[in-house]
């Protein structure tokens, strides 16, 4: 008995919940008259950022390409004269996108960076395929510190062998001295 | 046969198996660097570890190290033998540079796949990394020895298993470095292996670099159509072209190995040049106009001259599925077929060869490692088939003696014998070490035909004493061999030598030994090409018809006679007097350039196929990808057009069997499920040798070889003696050889800019001797009076060849097709020092 | 002669007007739920189209006129395509006994304000509510989906189950107004709503009622979290909008049923009677919207222990009291 009381109180509270929301004025954020702003980190149009020496800091690894669950991101690697390897070329078809941010998770540059503008519809399909210099942007974006380059172990016109961080010198193969 | 557990599995293995081994036949993968199959163990990675349970030996051990014993009880999951090698991977990792975004190993490295499945994904060490000076090794490979973990497997692979010299290990210690002594171009023509073998980035592919990583290249298994072997590939298509092919490992043919002729000889088919559309009188028709065309010059021809006065050349490189259909349609209409092998008199040697070539006598590419004598006859391994070279070496490794008997300076990555003698004396040398191998009184028991056979072989007599001293020992060594193998090449020595190699080896099955032959054939489907082929047929018949208003309409199926015919003067008359040059190819050859109508045909990377290799396997091909121009033509080197469309640019070549079939609906259906299966039934029907064929679409991996057998009773031919004889002549002029080079001769990979900086600079060989008689130095520029005119090409002096002969590459850079037909040989006043720019040498 | 072509063309009159009133009485009471849907959830709901999302309903409907009809290749072409107006259907005959006032006397002709006056009415509302099980079912079955098929058969359980409890709850009416004529039951009303002396059957009534049409807390058939959208997953375009029209008919039908059985149906004071019974229909729907925005979804275990262990049996002994009563 106590416990068909309980239920009836139970419901009662809900119903009582929903009525006392029936004039409270609405919440809703009415969205083309009222723009939120949103948080640096929300998840939308993809840029293609700079290392804070200014150069572009995608080297076309295929990961994001890899990890993207509806295969948006295509690319071609190649390599420039200095020893870098960048992006020939890079697509990404924003039709298809669902802007998971799984790239820019996977991205090992911090290259890809989601930002929070999401306003890039379009009537024209083709429009929504961005090419390198649609992406590429001015800026470190949300990672302003990190510079691949001086960490991998490969000689680029940002340091030969031996010159990285937390390298020695290189071996020298025609001595056998230690 | 002993008898072990691995993680609670029995398993009876073959005495000598290591652990390793033995759980790979479990299906039980125990981490490796070092270890490799084809280069044995080292236990210098130490990743094998697991751990003995029971048994005369305890504790962590490495598996690829200790034989299976009897009694053993392995765990490769014990908690000890896991610690044991997390921690391997984290030291192997300590020196790893933080590169693999920019790596292109990334993907596929054996190093990567351990370091994440073994658990060391934070670095924990912070201290410095050692560095070393990358090198430059030529354009096919990559280095970048940051990345090495010293296991050792480049050094075994490019010293022990290929022979050579150039490329180890450096340094010691901590501090071991692999490369050169000094940056340069690799000697080895087996370098592309070692981006296969390399278990992380140091070495990578350098032609394919950067162009994708594993996980997205369509790949899928590929045959080497770039000699006779018929080595597994596997090729790799990204954006509608071939990026890279890779060695794919076959039991019966090339093992683990490709050499680098084949891996790199695919740029062909995204070649810019490549053609694309149909064309009619030089204009770019639609594929179905060029047909109609055809098909309408085809009728009026046959019916203004008869089906006679059409020809229709197939080629060494067509598919079995080309060669079937243009064979059926060619002897349905009445048209005139012809193999197009261009040599003089190499019909007559290819046929002579698929003709005595029979299943007990032939031996595949993988049982020629396990001959304990080899001779190779009229063949240059490395020149001609460059993974034949690998096998015989692995044959010297295993205590072989190997001898080879050729005119032309052979190197090869191994000691042997080398016997330099003028082409018409081969048959002779090899008459004599016939005679030499067996003993006399066995012969006798024996009884006829082989004694019969025998006692027509020369005796030494015929032959000048220091030949005689040069193969004495050959015989010696042949008369203990168990295995003998005899190697026959086709390019140089007379038909004689051909025939004369399968009755040897006959003998020598005879006399009790288990022997075998191997023939080295001119082109990847040369064998079917021999078998399809009219006995009477030359190519030199061919423009002879043209020549004498017989032949008006000529149809060449991915064939180009520019390449290889020699004579070009006349074959530019020859092709201009025709009324109708059709040619289907996949390349812009200059027979395509002055075709009337020329069809576009697809690639074996496009449509897969069938070929037959040199000892007769039928071997299929899968499509790598659809075809199309490549997007990195068609984007012009940016990204890809933006442009909407269903249809693949560039995608109109098809099968030149298709071609062919739509060309008479009536006679073939040009249906390409149909297709499979009916060319089975009627290759039968043209040769008996193809009815056992299993379907061709359950062709087992390794292929099927065609298998024919013939009457006990005719399988010597006794009749050579006389032409044994015919071969002695001597005189004072030279014989000139045109031969094949590594790089710079096969029509098709000439097309890889890759492959151009590894040819030898073309010139003309000759002995010391000759040199001498003729006041020519090394390096001397001579002008060569051909019978189509003067050829200047510079001399190399070389000792390891045969005198009173002079060799001549068909090198893309010479001029050489200035030969015309029949002439091998070349008064010695016809050769002369050119005015040599920098003036007379002192 | 003459009369029966009256008769005729007032029935023509009568049926247009019910199914008129009925048809944009669904498309808006769409708008009211989603509306008070929405302000249940402090939101504001449609009020793009038009003034207050006014006109929503034609939008949706145009929107639904206009999109593809699939077909999934699989399904039972004959019986898919069939299914959708099996549930609009049973939801708009059942109105066909649903009197909404009393007879009215035009030029001495008297014209009852029902379609047709059955002495059976209630048997002929179990038998169209029996039979729209069909609508679901089959449509669920045809569709050849797993999610589908799902759908139908808990739809059918659940309605077949429930289709019991209705029954019973409306046997107390049936002795108090001594008829299973809906005018008459209405008509036993005159002094006193039954509600009033019945609140047990009511209660029953409602629940059962509301499970009938497949409402939340009571829409496992849909259950749009766990199958999709159940029995019209493959629905698309205007047939799925047969099944969302039969969906609101039967809120309606329920709601006059309601009305006629325990709310007096079309009696009141003031206002003319037919207004009085939309008046009650709309409450009766706004309370079922109510609790739409008020209870979670009911376990499928749970459903049936509501059904059967509870609604029927109370309504047996409700039947037993009842009957006690008036005998006494």
């Amino acid at each position: 008995m106590a416990t068909a009381w309980e239920s009836v109180r139970a419901l009662a509270s809900g119903f009582a919940t929903t009525f006392k929301h029936l004039w409270r004025p609405p919440i809703t954020e009415e969205y083309p008259e009222y723009k939120r702003p949103l948080p640096v980190r929300s998840r939308a149009r993809i840029i293609l950022t700079r290392d804070p020496d200014g150069a572009e800091r995608c080297v076309a690894c295929y990961l994001c390409s890899a990890v993207c669950p509806v295969s948006c991101i295509s690319m071609q690697a190649t390599e420039s004269e200095d020893g870098r390897r960048y992006a020939a070329w890079f697509r990404i078809n924003f039709a298809r996108c669902i802007y998971c941010g799984f790239c820019e998770e996977a991205c090992p540059t911090s290259a890809i960076q989601l930002t929070p503008d999401f306003e890039n519809c379009q009537r024209d399909i083709l429009k929504l395929v961005y090419e390198k210099q649609d992406l590429l942007v001015d800026h470190q974006g949300k990672d302003k510190e990190y510079n691949f380059y001086k960490y991998a172990g490969v000689a680029t016109d940002v340091g030969a062998k031996g010159a990285h961080h937390r390298e020695e010198k290189p071996v020298n193969i025609r001595s056998n001295l230690p | 046969m002993p008898k072990l557990i691995i993680d609670d599995q029995e398993i009876e293995v073959a005495s000598g198996t290591k652990v390793i081994q033995a759980a790979e036949q479990l299906g039980i993968m125990i981490p490796r660097f070092c270890y490799h199959p084809a280069l044995g163990s080292v236990g210098a990675c130490r990743v094998c570890a697991v751990k003995l349970l029971e048994g005369r030996l305890k504790g962590v051990q490495m598996s690829c190290m200790i034989d299976a014993q009897d009694g053993m009880v392995v765990s490769t999951t014990d908690e000890e033998a896991v610690d044991f090698r997390t921690h391997v991977i984290e030291w192997l990792m300590l020196n790893h540079p933080h590169d693999c975004p920019v790596c292109d190993e990334g993907g596929h490295c054996l190093l990567q796949d351990m370091t994440v499945s073994g658990g060391h994904g934070i670095r924990r060490y912070l201290g410095k990394k050692r560095t070393y000076q990358d090198q430059y090794l030529g354009p096919l490979i990559r280095h970048e020895m940051n990345r090495c973990i010293h296991c050792y497997r480049c050094s075994r692979f490019y010293q022990e298993f290929c022979g050579y010299r150039d490329l180890g290990a450096l340094q010691s210690a901590n501090r071991t470095y692999f490369g050169r002594f000094q940056d340069g171009i690799l000697d080895s023509p087996f370098t592309g292996n070692l981006s296969d073998i390399c278990p992380t980035g140091v070495y990578t592919d350098k032609p394919s670099r950067f162009r994708g990583r594993r996980w997205d290249y369509q790949r899928s298994p590929s045959l080497c159509i770039h000699c006779c072997l018929g080595c597994h590939t596997i090729a790799t298509g990204r954006y509608r072209e071939i990026v890279r092919q890779e060695a794919r490992f076959s039991e019966a043919v090339n093992g683990h190995f490709i050499c680098d002729r084949g891996r790199y000889g695919f740029f062909y088919a995204n070649h810019e040049a490549r053609p694309r559309r149909a064309r009619v009188a030089g204009d770019e028709v639609s594929y179905d106009q060029a047909l109609q065309a055809l098909k309408a010059k085809l009728a009026e021809i046959s019916k203004r001259s008869g089906p006679g006065a059409i020809a229709c050349v197939s080629s060494d490189r067509s598919s079995l599925e080309t060669q079937a259909v243009l064979k059926r349609i060619g002897r349905m209409r009445g048209w005139r077929n012809f193999s197009g092998f261009m040599p003089q008199g190499l019909a007559q040697k290819v046929q002579l060869a698929v003709a005595r070539l029979e299943p007990a006598l032939s031996v595949s590419l993988r049982e020629l490692e396990g001959a304990d004598f080899i001779v190779v006859v009229g063949a240059d391994p490395i020149n001609e088939a460059p993974m034949l070279a690998l096998a015989l070496r692995q044959a010297r490794r295993k205590g072989a003696a190997i001898a080879v008997i050729d005119p032309r300076p052979i190197a090869l990555p191994f000691d042997f014998q080398h016997v330099a003698m003028v082409p018409g004396a081969i048959s002779l040398g090899l008459g004599l070490l016939a005679r030499g191998s067996p003993d006399e009184a066995a012969i006798e028991k024996l009884g006829p035909p082989v004694s019969d056979f025998y006692a027509a072989l020369p005796t030494p007599e015929v032959m000048n004493a220091s030949d005689q001293k040069r193969l004495s020992p050959l015989i010696r060594d042949l008369r203990s061999s168990r295995r003998p193998v005899i190697v026959c090449g086709t390019a140089v020595g007379p038909a004689t030598v051909v025939g004369l190699a399968a009755d040897w080896a006959l003998l020598l099955q005879a006399v009790g030994k288990k022997a075998g032959l191997f023939y080295l054939l001119p082109g990847a489907n040369a064998f079917s090409a021999g078998i399809l082929s009219d006995p009477e047929d030359t190519f030199e018949k061919t423009v002879e018809g043209i020549e004498n208003g017989s032949i008006k309409a000529l149809m060449l199926v991915e064939n180009n006679p520019f390449w290889q015919f020699p004579d070009r003067a006349r074959l530019e008359q020859a092709l201009a007097r025709l009324d109708l040059l059709v040619v289907l190819d996949y390349l812009n050859s200059a027979a395509a350039q002055q075709a009337h109508i020329f069809l576009p045909t697809a690639t074996l990377y496009e449509i897969g196929g069938l070929f037959v290799n040199q000892e007769g396997r039928v071997q299929a091909a899968q499509r790598a990808h659809s075809g199309g121009i490549p997007i990195a033509q068609s984007g012009g080197g940016g990204h890809p057009p933006r442009i909407y469309g269903a249809g693949v640019p560039g995608a109109e070549p098809r099968p030149a069997w298709r071609t062919l079939a739509e060309l008479v609906e009536e006679v073939v259906p040009p249906d390409e499920a149909r297709m499979q299966s009916e060319v089975g039934v009627w290759l039968a029907e043209e040769d008996p040798r193809f009815a056992d064929l299993p379907p061709f679409a359950e062709l087992p991996e390794d292929g099927a070889r065609l298998n024919h057998k013939r009457d006990g009773a005719s399988r010597f031919l006794v009749n050579w003696t006389a032409e044994l004889q015919k071969s002695r002549g001597f005189d004072d002029s030279f014989e000139l050889l045109a031969v094949d080079w590594t790089f710079g001769t096969e029509e098709l990979a000439v097309y890889s800019a890759c492959l151009k900086a590894l040819e030898r600079k073309p010139g003309l060989l000759m002995h010391p001797d000759d040199a001498g008689r003729l006041g020519l130095t090394d390096g001397d520029e001579v002008a060569m009076q051909l019978d189509r005119g003067t050829l200047k090409v510079p001399v190399g002096v070389v000792a390891n060849m045969a005198p009173g002969v002079i060799v001549l590459p068909r090198h893309r850079l010479l001029e050489w097709q200035r030969l015309a037909c029949g002439r091998i040989r070349l008064e010695r006043d016809r050769i002369r020092k050119a005015a040599s720019p920098q003036g007379p040498k002192p | 002669m003459l009369t029966w072509i009256a008769g005729f063309i007032l029935l023509i009159v009568k049926l247009g007007l019910v199914l008129g009133v009925l048809l944009l009485l669904a498309a808006y009471l769409v708008w009211v739920e989603r509306k008070f849907l929405a302000r249940l959830q402090i939101r504001y709901g449609p009020n793009r189209a038009g003034k207050f999302g006014l006109l929503q309903p034609i939008a949706d409907t145009i929107k639904m006129m206009t999109k593809e009809d699939t077909v999934p290749e699989a399904a039972d072409r004959i019986i898919f395509l069939g299914a959708p107006a099996v549930v609009a259907l049973t939801a708009l005959l059942m109105f066909a006994v649903v009197p909404f006032g009393p007879t009215l006397m035009i030029a001495g002709r008297q014209i009852p304000l029902v379609i047709t006056d059955l002495n059976v009415g209630l048997l002929f509302i179990f038998a169209l509510s029996s039979l729209a099980v069909y609508g679901v079912a089959l449509g669920g079955w045809a569709s050849n989906s797993k999610f589908s098929l799902l759908g139908g058969i808990r739809g059918a359980a659940q309605m077949i189950s429930y289709e019991l409890a209705l029954g019973l709850a409306l046997v107390p009416i049936v002795l108090l107004a001594r008829s299973l004529s809906l005018v008459d039951i209405v008509n036993a009303q005159a002094d006193y709503p039954f509600v009033v002396v019945q609140p047990i059957s009511f209660a029953i009534f409602v629940i059962a009622a509301m499970a009938e049409s497949k409402r939340i807390p009571f829409d496992l058939p849909e259950a749009e979290n766990e199958l999709g959208a159940g029995y019209h997953t493959e629905y698309s375009g205007m047939r799925f909008g047969l099944f969302f029209l039969g969906e609101y008919v039967h809120m309606q039908v329920f709601g006059a049923l309601v009305a006629v059985f325990f709310l007096g149906g079309w009696r009141g004071p003031w206002l003319p009677p037919p207004v009085w019974l939309l008046l009650k229909i709309m409450l009766v729907a706004l309370i079922m919207i109510w609790i739409r925005g008020t209870l979670p979804r009911l376990r499928y275990d749970q459903l049936m222990a509501l059904g059967w262990k509870v609604l029927i049996p109370l309504a047996l002994v409700n039947i037993m009291v009842t009957g006690a009563v008036s005998l006494l």
